[in-house]
């Protein structure tokens, strides 16, 4: 395994964590736009609470791995950048408004605007990151990309439905994870039923767009396809594996375990798809020879990277562990 | 090659917008958690509330300015891409180190400001002002490997290049940029200004309008002191910026000038404006031989001029020596506010007069414009490097017209990066405006309240953030703004 292979494995596991962390809040952003009845108040709160210590850790994931790819793999993204630009820059939208309308909404004390507005603003946007960075993943998958026209990732069924089932995904994952958060608390328990519901709602969206995507992924990225066919199955059978165990211990509220097989679901399928599209970064442009930049620089980040991990992950777990129960009360 | 034109022009004022956005913050965060690290331990040794108030407050702004650095530092990350593809493409490797490891520093500091904030109950107070320390040491590092690119791009080191193609890079080739050192100083310096400046600024308009309590005091004093102790130290880092400048980008240092001639006795010209097609300044004020003296110590000293280079390849020499002429007026005016502040200090305590601080109205409106004025310098003084570093995007070996991007999407998401960071922009000072007005929460200065360290009643943004106590919104104060 060359260098390059390997800063891009670190690059996956930095989107699977990036998909299993800012996923998830993205995600609660969607069921924040979606609440609906009496609950609301209380179903956004929750929302709220739960992503509010960790959310800008989670998106460091994303320059993680926007500097991993530039710095690693410098001309890919100079193709990237200059043909993807349409779905990039909605994603950015959302990047941007979701963090800044949280934190209006959280500290703003009505000053600029109705804190309502502002939760508008943070729901809206949190499904738009997704929804473009599941257009980026097709277009990358199948190579119907050019700098002439940066429309096309935007006009391709398969690419708008992969953006589709991204928000889906990260929907489903906030619903599993929100139950826990829902069932911490005597005040939040009869949450539980509600983001329950919601978890399976997002399982069978999930599915069904897999399935309606899959004759779409054969014919739109044949190359992707024949190699997922060839190395991806046992991932993907993971993947639906966790999926039904997620749905499984929420219905027996064995919340933590519910909290991993969701993550097997959603990991298993990043890791199949992922490892179908090696060797090619965008494909049929762009591979990860033609690509990597000299090895003496990706040997240094990827010392830098360890060093880096070494040193952010006991802080990270303390992060964790410690909002994992409701605040105290005095 | 119109079309590129109007492309380059779109993508560089885009850059420019961003950046100067994104700087903005980033100050804040270099600069506020020294600050709050200095306050909360004062609150923790003494349990004094009014400590507390100055903490919680700034802390607060502190959590919204880290957010909307964060996401248009996100922004800045990707526009390198997209709007400097070619430059990405040949050059990214060579930065890789820098930004992997300014990612890290971000994560860091993401991390502990997620616990600081949210903290209040969870941790012991102890553990909760230890919280600070990385947050502040990781913030300043960001701007070090931050610091590191941008110095790269100026006086490159450590790339060989064949045919048009990066053949060898070192590793460690942004940090051994001769530009790296003075360009750190000097923008760590002007962090802490602006944070300073701006708290300083906002405690000198709350006791103009008549509120003239401890709380005030000691948070006009904490800022002040830190603008006008960075101050004159930023003269020296400022000359060491400009000695390394002349050396290894004497175009640039011309372009600060508006120097046309090369020669000796070369004059040191402030304000006026450069004309670019006479080569003259107008209307500046010249001290003959000057420029010659400061950088060669002789007026025999020759010094690079405009001239010595082909016209396409100068920096624009009217914009580049208005900001400079700005950075440094401003920057002379605060050394001196430095200066009369330390001598009425000390004229004070000889006398023995409490506070230390004048806080006479000529006093208050000087500080009230410190924060304003550092801000403005600082943004200038960045013109200053990336103007006069044209049309060099990688000085001496890629102009910033082979590394634009050729779409034509360039205009309407300029419009709309311009729309939506100005809307994003005034509802935030409506926010600051609001925390600001009004002096510190009410529920921290209850009586009663015990006065060694305890566990805060935290403000809880956790739950839409409204309410520190029950059923009652964390507005600052008693709600009137003075007004």
């Amino acid at each position: 395994m060359t260098s390059a292979d390997l800063l891009l494995v670190v690059m996956v596991i930095g989107l699977t964590a990036y998909a299993l962390l800012g996923g998830a809040d993205f995600g609660g952003g969607v069921w924040d736009l979606l609440a609906r009845g009496p609950d609301a108040r209380s179903q956004r709160r929750l929302i709220s609470a739960s992503i509010g210590p960790v959310w800008e850790a989670n998106h460091v994931w994303l320059v993680f791995i926007v500097v991993a790819l530039f710095s690693g793999f410098p001309p890919a993204y100079g193709v990237v950048g200059s043909s993807l630009e349409i779905p990039l820059a909605a994603a950015l939208v959302g990047i941007v408004l979701r963090g800044a309308a949280y934190v209006y909404r959280a500290y703003g004390a009505g000053a600029a605007g109705p804190d309502h507005w502002w939760g508008h603003v943070f729901a809206i946007s949190s499904t738009i990151t997704p929804f473009a960075l599941g257009v980026t993943g097709a277009a990358l998958a199948t190579g119907k990309m050019s700098t002439s026209d940066p429309m096309e990732p935007v006009r391709s069924v398969f690419g708008l439905g992969c953006g589709l089932f991204a928000v889906a995904a990260t929907a489903f994952l906030a619903a599993v994870y929100l139950c826990k958060d829902a069932g911490a608390s005597p005040v939040t328990a009869h949450l539980v039923p509600v983001f329950r519901r919601r978890a399976f709602g997002g399982a069978v969206v999930c599915g069904v767009l897999a399935l309606a995507l899959l004759p779409l992924f054969a014919h739109e990225a044949p190359v992707v396809a024949g190699r997922f066919g060839d190395r991806s199955v046992p991932l993907v059978a993971l993947s639906a594996v966790g999926g039904v165990a997620a749905l499984v211990a929420l219905g027996r509220n064995q919340f933590v375990v519910a909290r991993l097989a969701a993550g097997l679901a959603v990991g298993g399928m990043l890791w199949g798809w992922a490892i179908a599209q090696y060797p090619d970064l965008i494909v049929g442009q762009v591979t990860v020879d033609d690509a990597a930049a000299p090895s003496p620089n990706i040997r240094a980040m990827l010392y830098a990277v360890v060093g880096g991990l070494v040193i952010v992950t006991p802080p990270m777990i303390v992060l964790y562990r410690l909002f994992t129960r409701p605040e105290p009360v005095e | 090659m119109v079309l590129a034109a109007d492309a380059i022009d779109l993508a560089r004022a885009q850059t420019a917008f961003s950046l100067a956005f994104h700087i903005c913050f980033a100050v804040f965060g270099v600069g506020l958690p020294w600050m709050l690290v200095y306050t909360e331990w004062r609150w923790l040794r003494t349990g004094d509330p009014v400590w507390l108030a100055l903490t919680k407050k700034w802390s607060r702004a502190f959590a919204v300015l880290f957010a909307v650095g964060a996401v248009s530092g996100t922004v800045l990350s990707f526009e390198f891409g997209l709007l400097w593809p070619a430059f990405m493409s040949k050059y990214g490797g060579a930065l890789g180190l820098s930004f992997t490891m300014e990612g890290f520093a971000f994560f860091t500091e993401a991390i502990f400001v997620g616990m600081y904030l949210y903290g209040w109950k969870r941790l012991s107070a102890r553990a909760h002002w230890l919280t600070l320390w990385p947050i502040a040491i990781s913030g300043t590092l960001s701007t070090l490997f931050i610091i590191t690119v941008n110095a790269w791009m100026n006086v490159p080191r450590g790339i060989t290049e064949r045919d048009g193609r990066v053949i060898a890079e070192e590793p460690l080739a942004p940090f051994t940029s001769p530009s790296f050192g003075p360009q750190l100083v000097h923008m760590l310096l002007a962090a802490f200004m602006c944070a300073g400046g701006m708290v300083a600024a906002i405690y000198a308009v709350g006791m103009l309008r008549g509120r003239r309590d401890t709380y005030h005091r000691r948070g006009l004093a904490i800022g002040l002191t830190a603008v006008l102790v960075a101050a004159p130290l930023q003269l020296i880092a400022g000359d060491w910026a400009g000695r390394s400048a002349g050396e290894h980008q004497p175009l640039k240092l011309a372009a600060m000038e508006g120097l046309y001639h090369t020669g000796s006795n070369a004059p040191f010209t402030l304000g006026g404006i450069y004309d670019d097609k006479t080569g003259e300044v107008r209307g500046g004020l010249e001290i003959p031989g000057m420029l010659s003296l400061l950088e060669g110590f002789s007026t025999n000293h020759v010094m690079t001029g405009l001239d010595s280079a082909p016209p396409e390849e100068r920096p624009d020499g009217t914009l580049v020596h208005g900001a400079f002429t700005v950075m440094i007026v401003l920057g002379s005016a605060l050394i001196a506010l430095s200066g009369a502040t330390g001598f009425a200090v000390l004229r004070r305590r000889r006398r023995g007069q409490h506070p230390l601080l004048p806080t006479g109205r000529p006093w208050l409106l000087a500080a009230a414009c410190t924060g304003p004025a550092a801000m403005l310098a600082m943004i200038a003084g960045w013109e200053v490097t990336e103007g006069g570093r044209q049309p060099w995007i990688v000085g001496g070996h890629m102009k910033v017209v082979d590394a634009v991007t050729g779409s034509d999407g360039a205009a309407p998401i300029f419009a709309g990066t311009l729309t939506l960071y100005l809307g994003l922009a005034g509802a935030l000072i409506l926010i600051l405006r609001r925390m600001a007005t009004g002096g510190p929460s009410g529920e921290q200065l209850v009586p009663n309240r015990p006065s060694g360290p305890s566990m805060p009643s935290a403000p809880r943004p956790r739950d839409g953030g409204r309410g520190t106590g029950p059923g009652r919104p964390d507005r600052d104060g008693d709600g009137s703004d003075g007004s």
